[in-house]
């Protein structure tokens, strides 16, 4: 006890523990390559590289994941603070539908239309965090019962009938057109991507977030208000929810109120999240990670339709990446916890 | 005759030495107390008991004639020889009935494809009931007990298995109980020891054990001080066991004269469980310390100076303004800073950086030009780390990778840095070794020197004499005692925290 030594370390001391460093790496872009090598692989093997290679392969594989993506890059806000969205993907579907009736029924100009759906979007996310926060329901089950309750309203609106008239055409433009050869909805994602990077690591916001999901009482107690915290985080995913819904209408032409497309986006979108949560930042849920994870996905979906496998290989390859995903960071924690 | 026996029974902890060849000897058929204060080696001697820690070699434990290495010893083990343990937080379940309290852990009678035999587990539940004189049925629900009943249930579920003698074990059973809920359950267990049921029991209130105990062990910096029949004991001689002699240091440095300093913090006869009308001054540059045993009131006094827990009454002044703070963030505005008793649970953000967690609560200030100034943030948070002498890989390390010590110098920093007008340390050296606690205590003292008042709240009142102007005892949710100058030992205040008969001032 006598030879313990007090004076104060002027030098960081102890070099980190550097574990293995392809360890490291693979880890953070394990993800990457996966991504890398699946493109790839169907570029070559015979049975897809004729229709994997063509550039309309890929600008069909972005533009087609955009919708999705936005989606998802919304849904990590809520997940970043340690809660579920789960009505996301039903409350894209209500945009897409509602802002069709806005043109179709109302005849609201285009931007209008736009507002409406984002802000119809942000009014869901505002409920689904005030009955969070103000009544202490789990956002699980608030947010599956507030996806259950949209989807209804959707089907009693619309009558189960498409809207496909009065759509603008600079909407369906932007939707299917290219621009430099890209589809223009990229151009879109890049700049959600990057307000989304922006919320999450250069304010205090986005901070503060991280810190709720990371110890709640620990985050109570250094003063952060965790109720408007929570509200906020949902409020912004289902603003991006609602701007999905209307890529979703720009792309496809028509508010279609099928309840299923809402059901199927929410898996994808966590799916991502989750897996996008085991890349570049292991451990926490990040931008970067979840755009690689999709279109790692898509990708893979893609060349394996084109090699003749059947539909059911969305839902198949979407629910084991979001078991596996989830079963990899529980690994991963529980080894850097160790 | 002795039903349970250990001998020469030592434990080190990195090396604190928590227990010194302890020697424990409890007969058939007796209640035998344990006392000792804070960090005396109590809870560390029923873990060893438990298996849960492994002792140093050389220790038996001897049951029923059978002899054991107590290294070899284990949770299986304690069980098999009939050891049986309770403890403060007994671990029942409200919304369960008596009968499902009473099986579960132990075993639900089944019959044909899993189904449980409701006549037999209401059977046995009555037996239990009437053996343990409980007041309630099978079927009624466990919340619809009091306290005290509730802590029966789980006796009468340790002891159970009827088919052998045990030793029951209880670890501080009265803690949160309410008082006179206390003396409800001294009586079932006097029942229970008049029966011929052998009881180890552990408690740090001195007028329970001498109303409840054959005989007192005492325990007293890890080495037993005395066994002694109850009846020769008195409350002041006990105390005089527990406290020894008052250790002759005085404080490392005179004590300044603050009479003329700046009132930082006054409150105002503060009331809502537990408080029951606090009233405390500090001063700029002060350290008063708050001595006090689990469950006086310690923790949550500061709670609620920072915000973090509702009060019924009464008044905080900060800085000559009386205020009214609904949550921790009105709190900080005001240049108040708390670093939390449970560093693990309410201080630290394990997965995220040395440096996020050092920014914690200010992490606005680096917001300029719209966006975070990471480079400012992670100099200042560098500064810092050489400031409160963290011993970290860099700033960007995961705070779960630092050592105790070094976590909690990341949180102090956190909050001194903020220069506060007051400080309000719950534990601030708990789980922390030694060198580091050195260097805890200077951080403490340059805070006060640099103009905040703190208020410090610790188990180890040789920490409180070590670093505190003046000493409150805190005892059942009120102040009892102040302690200056001289008085300022730990033995004192052992005394002040444990005596019921302590004056009230």
């Amino acid at each position: 006890m006598t030879d313990v030594k007090t004076e104060p370390a002027l030098t960081m001391v102890d070099p980190p523990p550097r574990r293995n460093v392809l360890v490291y790496i693979g880890e953070r872009y394990a993800l990457l390559v996966l991504l890398v090598a699946v493109v790839v692989f169907f570029s070559v093997w015979p049975r897809t590289s004729l229709a994997y290679s063509q550039p309309d392969s890929y600008r069909n594989i972005l533009s087609s994941q955009t919708i999705l993506a936005v989606i998802a890059l919304g849904s990590i806000v809520p997940l970043v603070c340690g809660q579920f969205d789960l009505s996301v993907g039903s409350v894209a579907l209500m945009s897409s539908v509602f802002t069709a009736a806005s043109y179709a029924n109302w005849h609201f100009p285009m931007v209008a239309g736009v507002l409406f759906g984002v802000a119809l979007g942000a009014a869901v996310g505002l409920v689904n965090g005030l009955v969070v926060t103000r009544f202490g329901v789990n956002a699980l089950i608030t947010t599956l019962g507030s996806a259950s309750i949209v989807s209804g309203i959707v089907t009693w609106y619309s009558g189960g009938t498409s809207i496909i008239q009065g759509i603008p055409t600079s909407l369906t433009n932007f939707g299917t057109g290219n621009w430099l050869g890209v589809p223009k909805v990229v151009y879109l994602l890049v700049i959600v991507a990057l307000l989304v990077w922006y919320l999450l690591e250069h304010t205090p916001f986005g901070r503060y977030l991280y810190s709720v999901g990371s110890n709640f009482e620990s985050a109570r107690l250094v003063g952060l208000n965790i109720p408007s915290l929570v509200l906020r985080s949902f409020v912004v995913s289902g603003a991006a929810a609602g701007l999905g819904g209307i890529l979703l209408l720009a792309s496809s032409g028509a508010g279609n109120p099928q309840a299923s497309v809402g059901n199927t986006l929410t898996l994808a979108a966590l799916a991502a999240a989750f897996l996008g949560a085991t890349a570049v930042h292991p451990g926490r849920f990040n931008v970067l990670g979840t755009l690689l994870a999709i279109f790692f996905l898509a990708s893979a979906i893609t060349g394996l339709t084109y090699a003749g496998v059947k539909d059911y290989i969305h839902d198949l390859f979407n629910g084991v990446a979001l078991v596996l995903a989830v079963g990899i960071s529980a690994v991963l924690n529980r080894r850097r916890q160790s | 005759m002795s039903t349970l026996r250990v001998t020469g029974l030592s434990k080190t902890f990195a090396g604190t030495r928590a227990l010194v060849d302890v020697d424990l000897e409890v007969r058939h058929g007796e209640i035998h107390a344990l006392v000792g204060g804070n960090g005396s080696g109590k809870s560390t001697l029923v873990k060893v008991l438990a298996g849960v820690y492994q002792p140093d070699p050389g220790g038996t434990i001897e049951i029923d004639a059978t002899v054991a290495d107590a290294r070899d010893w284990s949770p299986g083990k304690a069980f098999e020889h009939g050891l049986r343990f309770v403890h403060q937080n007994p671990a029942v379940f409200g919304d369960l009935t008596v009968a499902e309290n009473l099986a579960v852990g132990n075993r639900f009678p089944t019959g044909l494809g899993g189904r449980i035999r409701w006549k037999t587990l209401d059977a046995h539940a009555r037996a239990l009931i009437e053996r343990y004189h409980i007041p309630a049925t099978p079927r009624t629900r466990l919340r619809a007990l009091n306290p005290a009943s509730r802590t029966m249930v789980a006796v009468a579920r340790a002891l159970a298995d009827q088919d052998r003698e045990c030793v029951l074990v209880l670890d501080e059973p009265t803690t949160s109980l309410p008082a006179g809920e206390v003396d409800l359950l001294l009586e079932a267990l006097r029942r229970c020891a008049i029966a011929g049921q052998t009881i180890l029991y552990i408690s740090h209130r001195l007028d329970e054990v001498l109303a409840l105990a054959d005989r007192v062990t005492v325990l007293r910096d890890g080495e037993r001080v005395v066994t002694a029949g109850a009846a020769e004991l008195t409350e002041a001689k006990l105390v005089e066991h527990i406290a020894g002699r008052p250790v002759a240091l005085t404080a490392a440095t005179a004590p300044p004269d603050l009479s003329a300093a700046e009132e930082v913090l006054r409150v105002l006869d503060v009331h809502g469980p537990p408080l029951r009308g606090v009233g405390l001054t500090l001063r700029r540059g002060e350290i008063v310390g708050v001595a006090g045993l689990l469950g006086s009131g310690r923790t949550e006094l500061l709670q609620t100076i920072f915000g973090a827990r509702p009060y019924a009454s009464g008044a905080i002044e900060v800085a000559g303004r009386p205020v009214r703070f609904r949550s921790p963030a009105d709190a900080m505005d005001l240049g108040i800073a708390h670093v939390p008793e449970d560093r693990g649970t309410q201080a630290v953000f394990a997965p995220m950086t040395v440096r996020q967690n050092i920014s914690a609560g200010g992490v606005a200030r680096y917001f300029k030009r719209l966006r975070l100034q990471h480079g400012w943030e992670r100099r200042e948070a560098q500064d810092a780390m050489r400031g409160f002498l963290v011993r970290a890989a860099s700033d960007r390390a995961p705070m779960a990778t630092l050592s105790g010590g070094n976590q909690q110098k990341v949180v102090l920093a956190r909050w001194i840095r903020r220069q506060p007008s007051v400080l309000l340390l719950d534990e601030p050296t708990q789980g922390v070794d030694v060198a580091a606690r050195e260097e805890i205590y200077a951080l403490i003292r340059q805070a006060a020197a640099d103009g905040a008042g703190v208020l410090l709240v610790a188990n180890d009142f040789t920490e409180l004499r070590r670093l505190c102007h003046r000493v409150l005892v805190l005892r059942g949710g009120r102040i009892t005692a102040e302690l200056t100058g001289d008085d300022l030992d730990s033995h004192k205040m052992t005394e002040l925290a444990h005596l019921s008969k302590a004056g009230t001032s």
